[in-house]
């Protein structure tokens, strides 16, 4: 009896996610340090923030364990309202970094709406499609869902912050197309995303550094010393790492600070340079495994709402690695978009804990 | 377990091979970065983290031929930028401030297109001490800024011997792309005239270079290799530091002089001192002279502008070599040996001086500056006199017997080329002939014919000649040794930084001149008689040494008489040949020869120092 207990708590643990994950934080929490040792001050001050986080992010994870997701499906609309609540509040309490306003500061660490917005979105879109029973056939179902996620969408643009609102589409998109998307409004859908850009380029609707950064994207040799020479810079490090990389704490272009942003948004980078082709085919892997683990969790979710928001998850975290590295590496465009677990930052550390917590819940409560 | 929907799995199996492709793309994009292109960013990340800094290798003092220190070195902080930084325009109004300088001022100072934007440059020279500490305070303030310390070129004779020492200022665009690209910068020093621009190659030594691993700010963070500079090798000259000072302050005093005595256009003039068994130049003096420690550091465009106007008579030319002038009667001699040489006169020869000379027919007169005659002459009494009518008469008979001959003997002298004295820019002065007037007046046909009074003109060193006062020295200098023509040369030995002798200089000779002994010698008397009897006999009344020279009075149109004296001393065996000649300072009698006693004076080292002016109305 006590032994059958045993095994059946065991079976409703997702012991590779759980390890996989822990692999990706004790790996990124690695790489924080090797990104910021070198900075002026005490060489553990990211590190110990980010460790703080971690644990932090594991708690929360753990605090899911307790009720079954599935609860949270009743609470969309207050969800929802709270979402955009928070997002608005950022323009009347928020703090302004580098000409975005993006985070509210709660005592003693700065909490970033937009990276809140991703996972509440998950939560209620899920609901919502799940109340379609996984059906969104009509043009005007379409029209609802795109409502449903304009809203939050559109706070966060004007932040603002593009790189959030592109995650915030990919979970739509993620999400609609497990909900039998007809290719006819996925081709819409595309028409649409083509004309909006054709208007934003018509009408300057893009901020200067961000059409730095798009024409640099297009063509990297552009400015060198000004709005490229980040990208350059990554380029440089990654490929200098050849196969095995210069070795932990010894990247040149990450020391000697030539990396921007080296702990957050180009920690990939770091990776490249100190460990490698090798390095970073382990870190790809486990983001593979973790990911493959989100859309196997979604297979055997016990309901359609399962199904949603493991799919939602997996979405964030595909579109989030494959921008981010992609960036580092010159084939996408510069946005900030966090390496998930990876990069320095508390509010996005804490969403994906609560994401992998979910995936945990939807793993656990699959046999319901 | 609730089976989901069908096509849901299929969905989500399509999802998954859509995470398999992506995974696949950043791995291909990985693999080509790191694998396929690694090489190439191994480079440029080497290269980011990597910098050459080199280091000015300490440049060859100069010494005078006794041994004193007449160029050296001190060091001088220096606050330097790395050019990358000029577009901060922040910064730059910040290192204004501090600096005390306009920020168009310190782009000026980099307008040298540079190799590597990130290699700091200087951009002030000297600064205070308490400046340079609050760079290095403020050093996060200011990016880029960094103070260095650099030897800087060194006066201990402060301004004497500039024109023969030249100056130093950083390496122009033209002479970056003509100079060894190795061995040369953006921002170097090198020498822009005299000698430090002809031995610049010897002076110069080796850069030093030291590699440092910096980071992106340009910080160096440590040595990873450093390779010594080597000093540059050191020069002693031919010049005498004490004749040098005395030969200037003769040549000072003899333009004040001129001054006094009615001649207020008077402000430039040239004196060389030669040893005539050598070529080895003594002192070279040009007035006005110039400060070369204003060089330091680069030259304000308004300093710059005021030693290239003429209204402060371009300090920086060097009057004694990069200029010539019509040289009068000191050419006299030329005309006499080439007069002997030719057979169209000899010793007994006799010319009857009237004032007025109407050889080439009435319609042609020309005047004797003594207009009321000298009367019945010979060819000695002519030289000492200085009779132009002698001139004109060997002068017209050259002429009749064509063939350019006075044309012919100017060149034995090397008149019209250059004498090789190791300075830059040295001028080949002219010697006038018929292919000359003929392309010099191409576009006036009716005077490109050669008359006969341009071979007149010619013979009393007046027309279209021209010499530097160098070529004179020459000319005298020859005469003096009895017929050997020397290099003229100012750098006597190259020793190492130690003071170990590399190199010595020794006397070159440009050719024994095609004229026997005993014109030379007869020559040699005349010249003597010029001092003893002649036409500078007052100038060096009661002066203890025997001297033998000319003095030479030049016509220039539009202008006061340039005053010229040559001359050697002692007569019988000659130490030094010494050419004065002042601009627009009126006859040479009265003034240049005066000044060349004074200067003989000090060479031999009497207190005396002789008139400032004679009275002496020659030509």
């Amino acid at each position: 009896m006590k032994n059958k207990g045993f095994f059946e708590w065991v079976r409703l643990i997702d012991f590779s996610l759980i390890i996989g994950t822990f692999l990706l934080v004790a790996y990124g929490n690695l790489m924080v340090y090797s990104a910021s040792y070198a900075n002026q001050g005490d060489p553990f001050v990211l590190l110990k923030k980010q460790l703080i986080f971690t644990l932090l992010g594991v708690l929360v994870a753990a605090g899911m364990a307790f009720f079954n997701y599935s609860w949270l499906r009743h609470y969309m609309l207050p969800l929802y309202i709270g979402n955009v609540v928070l997002l608005l509040l950022v323009f009347f309490i928020g703090q302004t970094t580098l000409g975005a306003t993006r985070w509210i500061s709660i005592g003693f660490f700065n909490l970033q709406p937009s990276e809140l917005a991703k996972i509440i979105l998950i939560l209620t879109l899920g609901a919502f499609l799940a109340d379609k029973k996984g059906n969104v056939q009509t043009f005007s179902e379409l029209v609802v869902v795109f409502a449903h996620v304009g809203l939050p969408l559109i706070l966060i643009l004007v932040q603002p912050d593009m790189g959030t609102a592109l995650v915030l589409m990919a979970i739509t998109l993620g999400m609609l197309f497990i909900s039998g998307l007809r290719w006819q409004h996925a081709l819409l859908i595309l028409g649409i995303g083509i004309i909006a850009i054709l208007l934003i380029f018509q009408f300057n609707l893009l901020r200067e550094y961000q059409m730095d950064r798009l024409m640099i994207f297009i063509n990297p040799s552009v400015d060198p010393m000004g709005a490229g020479y980040n990208l350059m810079q990554s380029k440089i490090a990654i490929g200098s790492g050849n196969f095995f990389g210069k070795g932990l704490f010894s990247g040149t272009q990450s020391g000697l600070r030539f990396l921007p942003v080296r702990h957050a948004d180009f920690i990939f980078s770091v990776v490249g340079e100190e460990l490698g082709f090798f390095g970073a085919l382990i870190l790809l892997g486990l983001y593979f495994l973790l990911i493959s683990r989100g859309i196997a969790i979604a297979m055997s979710a016990g309901n359609l709402y399962g199904t949603l928001v493991a799919t939602g998850v997996s979405a964030m975290w595909l579109f989030q690695v494959l921008v981010n590295t992609g960036m580092t590496m010159g084939i996408m465009p510069i946005t900030g978009i966090p390496l998930p677990f990876f990069s320095y930052g508390g509010s996005s550390m804490l969403v994906n804990f609560i994401g992998a917590g979910l995936l945990l819940n939807v793993y656990a409560n699959r046999f319901k | 377990m609730v089976k989901l929907d069908d096509s849901i799995q299929k969905r989500l199996v399509v999802l998954e091979a859509i995470i398999t492709v992506v995974f696949s793309i950043l791995l291909g994009r990985l693999w080509s970065l790191q694998v396929l292109a690694g090489e190439k960013y191994v480079e440029m990340a080497e290269s980011n983290r990597i910098r050459t800094i080199t280091t000015s290798a300490p440049r060859g003092v100069i010494y005078d031929k006794n041994g004193e220190i007449l160029v050296n070195n001190r060091p001088s902080l220096a606050a330097t930028i790395a050019p990358s930084k000029l577009k901060n325009k922040d910064l730059m109004l910040k290192l204004g401030e501090i600096l005390n300088m306009a920020p168009d001022e310190i782009k000026e100072k980099l307008k040298e297109k540079t190799a590597d934007p990130l290699k700091p440059r200087v951009i002030k020279y000297d600064i205070e001490e308490d400046v340079a500490v609050y760079i290095k305070e403020h050093s996060f303030d200011l990016p880029g800024v960094e103070v260095k310390l650099e030897y800087v070129r060194n006066y201990p004779t402060s301004t004497i011997a500039a024109h023969a020492l030249g100056y130093l200022g950083e390496i122009s665009e033209e002479e970056l792309d003509k100079k060894d690209e190795a061995e040369y910068e953006p921002g170097d020093l090198v020498g822009k005239s005299g000698i430090e621009k002809q031995y610049e190659g010897i002076l110069r030594g080796g850069k030093g270079s030291q590699e440092v691993e910096v980071d992106a700010s340009g910080k160096i963070i440590r040595v990873l290799d450093d390779k010594e500079a080597i000093a540059g090798n050191n020069l002693e000259l031919t010049i005498d530091a004490n004749l040098q000072v005395a030969t200037e302050k003769s040549l000072v005093d003899a333009i004040k002089a001129a001054q006094r005595d009615g001649y207020p256009e008077a402000q430039a003039g040239a004196a060389v001192v030669v040893d005539p068994n050598t070529g080895e130049v003594l002192a070279m003096a040009s007035y006005p002279a110039y400060d070369a420690s204003k060089f330091i550091g680069g030259i304000s465009s308004k300093e710059w502008v005021r030693l290239n106007d003429k209204s402060s008579n371009f300090p920086l030319i060097n009057r004694t070599m990069m200029c010539s002038y019509a040289p009068a009667s000191v050419f006299k001699p030329v005309t006499y040996l080439a007069g002997l040489m030719e057979g169209v006169v000899s010793y007994n020869s006799t010319f009857n001086c009237e004032g007025k000379w109407t050889g080439m027919g009435e319609d042609w007169p020309k005047h004797c500056w003594n207009r009321a005659g000298h009367g019945l002459v010979d060819l000695s009494l002519g030289m000492s006199e200085s009779c132009d009518v002698v001139f004109y008469e060997i002068g017209y008979m050259l002429y009749k017997k064509g063939g350019e001959l006075l044309q012919k003997w100017s060149r034995e002298f090397n008149f019209g080329r250059q004498t090789g004295i190791d300075l830059p820019s040295e001028t080949k002065g002219r010697v006038p002939d018929i292919a000359w007037k003929k392309r010099f007046n191409e576009k006036y046909p009716e005077y490109q014919k050669w008359v006969p009074g341009d071979t007149v003109n010619l013979a009393i060193g007046q027309g279209d000649l021209l010499t530097s006062p160098l070529q004179i020295v020459n000319l005298y200098g020859t005469i003096a040794n009895g017929g050997t023509l020397w290099k003229p040369h100012l750098v006597k030995r190259v020793l190492t930084a130690e003071g170990e002798q590399i190199h010595l200089f020794k006397k070159e000779k440009i050719r024994d001149v095609a004229i026997s002994k005993n014109t030379i010698k007869r020559l040699q008397k005349e010249l003597r008689r010029v001092v003893t009897d002649g036409t500078a006999e007052r100038a060096f009344s009661g002066f203890p040494i025997d001297v033998a020279g000319k003095t030479g009075t030049a016509e220039v149109k539009g202008k006061d008489d340039f005053a010229w004296f040559a001359c050697y001393a002692p007569a019988n065996n000659p130490r030094y040949v010494i050419v004065v000649m002042v601009e627009q300072g009126g006859h040479g009698g009265s003034i240049a020869a005066p000044a060349a006693r004074r200067i003989l004076a000090a060479a031999f080292g009497f207190p005396q120092t002789g008139p400032m002016s004679v009275v002496d109305n020659s030509r």
